[in-house]
């Protein structure tokens, strides 16, 4: 049976069609929750914003045109979202610059791949900094960084996410990977950390 | 052998050029040991990016999301409008009631230039003085309930009838006494008593 594609599914939710929109919910659940947990950090804060995605996608059914892909209408909604998220929070995140709050699920997540407790330790340590880095970017330079390497996205496609221009986005992706390569050049050198 | 920029590195590192763009490149790589090591160091901060994982939704999220859905069916179902409806008729009431206050505003305006006109016209003949007759000959000589203007100061009580007592008194009492059709002369459409003074 061939995969249905995102368009199809949300023409049948446009008309009405619950199940569809459950295969979407599936199918974009986990895309959606890691891109605001990498935008926004706080985990409830980024299921509640992944939420509001598919709350408005729900909302505005009635509306979809299927102008665009499906996937650049959905991260549209949600890099509008996120970027909001930052901008209200950004003095309450600037005071938690160092904080391992979600040190808890890293842990969970690196403890049963890696063999020790020193590993676990390491590789979480590593994550703080790599995670520090992106977040020390500019907020479109950090959206584009984290749509085009975490969550595969065409730098053609975010030029339409962010609602700029295919140069103004390989400008930013330029810059944003050479300020990640400065930041990160201890770890690009082995036995450095 | 001339390096190529850092732009076009990233570039060809990150999949960003076009297929002649990274063709060209590709050549460059091939002889210059700079850029090539460079390259290299694009591709270990790729390996390095992939070490930051982040977790997956928690297991109750989407039951919320559902949740959420729900309610925003079970809200549209009980007032029976979409967002946009809401709008709509939210903008449309607030026309209509702004037109309804526009209406009301003009009438009471309206009405109150009449007033002040006609206590304009009950003034003049209380009021001394040969300068304050004529002033009020000008208002009198146009008893059309058209818009008068009336000049702040023009109808203003002399010092005599100041001292006498209380205009605002004397001025009700003229308005309740005064009979339009006993005092204008029909035909000539000025006030008889104020015909006299102008003759």
């Amino acid at each position: 049976m061939a995969v249905e594609t995102d368009l199809d599914l949300m023409l049948r939710v446009r008309d009405g069609d619950a199940v569809s929109f459950e295969v979407l919910l599936r199918r974009y659940r986990l895309p959606m929750v890691s891109f605001f947990r990498r935008m926004v950090r706080d985990q409830t804060l980024a299921e509640d914003l992944a939420q509001e995605v598919f709350l408005r996608v729900y909302k505005s059914r009635e509306r979809y045109q299927p102008n665009a892909r499906f996937t650049t209408w959905l991260y549209r909604i949600a890099t509008n979202l996120a970027l909001n998220a930052i901008r209200d929070r950004r003095d309450e995140m600037s005071g938690v610059g160092d904080d391992d709050s979600d040190g808890h699920s890293i842990l969970q997540q690196f403890a049963s791949p890696l063999p020790n407790a020193e590993n676990t330790l390491v590789a979480l340590e590593r994550a703080k900094i790599i995670r520090q880095a992106v977040e020390s970017l500019p907020e479109n330079q950090r959206a584009a960084v984290i749509l085009h390497k975490y969550q595969e996205v065409d730098y053609r496609q975010i030029a339409g996410i962010l609602n700029v221009s295919e140069s103004a986005v390989k400008s930013l992706l330029f810059r944003a990977y050479e300020s990640l390569r400065a930041r990160l050049e201890p770890m690009l050198r082995e036995g450095e950390i | 052998m001339k390096c190529l920029d850092t732009e076009r590195l990233i570039g060809y590192a990150y999949r960003l050029l076009d297929e002649p763009a990274a063709a060209e490149v590709c050549g460059h790589l091939q002889e210059c040991t700079r850029c090539r090591e460079a390259v290299a160091q694009y591709g270990r901060l790729d390996a390095v990016l992939n070490e930051w994982h982040e977790p997956g939704p928690s297991p109750a999220f989407d039951v919320r999301v559902r949740q959420a859905v729900e309610a925003e069916q079970a809200r549209r179902e009980r007032w029976g409008f979409t967002g946009w409806q809401w709008a709509r008729n939210l903008a449309l009431a607030s026309l209509g009631v702004l037109m309804v206050a526009g209406l009301v505003w003009l009438n009471r305006n309206h009405r109150g230039v009449d007033h002040s006109t006609l206590v304009a016209t009950q003034q003049s003949p209380h009021a001394g003085g040969a300068q304050n007759s004529g002033a009020a000959m000008n208002v009198h000589s146009a008893p059309s309930p058209t818009r008068v203007d009336v000049t702040p100061g023009l109808h203003a009580p002399s010092q005599e009838s100041v001292n006498n007592g209380s205009t605002d008194d004397k001025d009700t009492q003229a308005m309740e006494d005064y009979d339009l059709a006993a005092n204008f002369d029909v035909l000539s459409e000025i006030p008889k008593g104020e015909r006299r003074v102008a003759n």
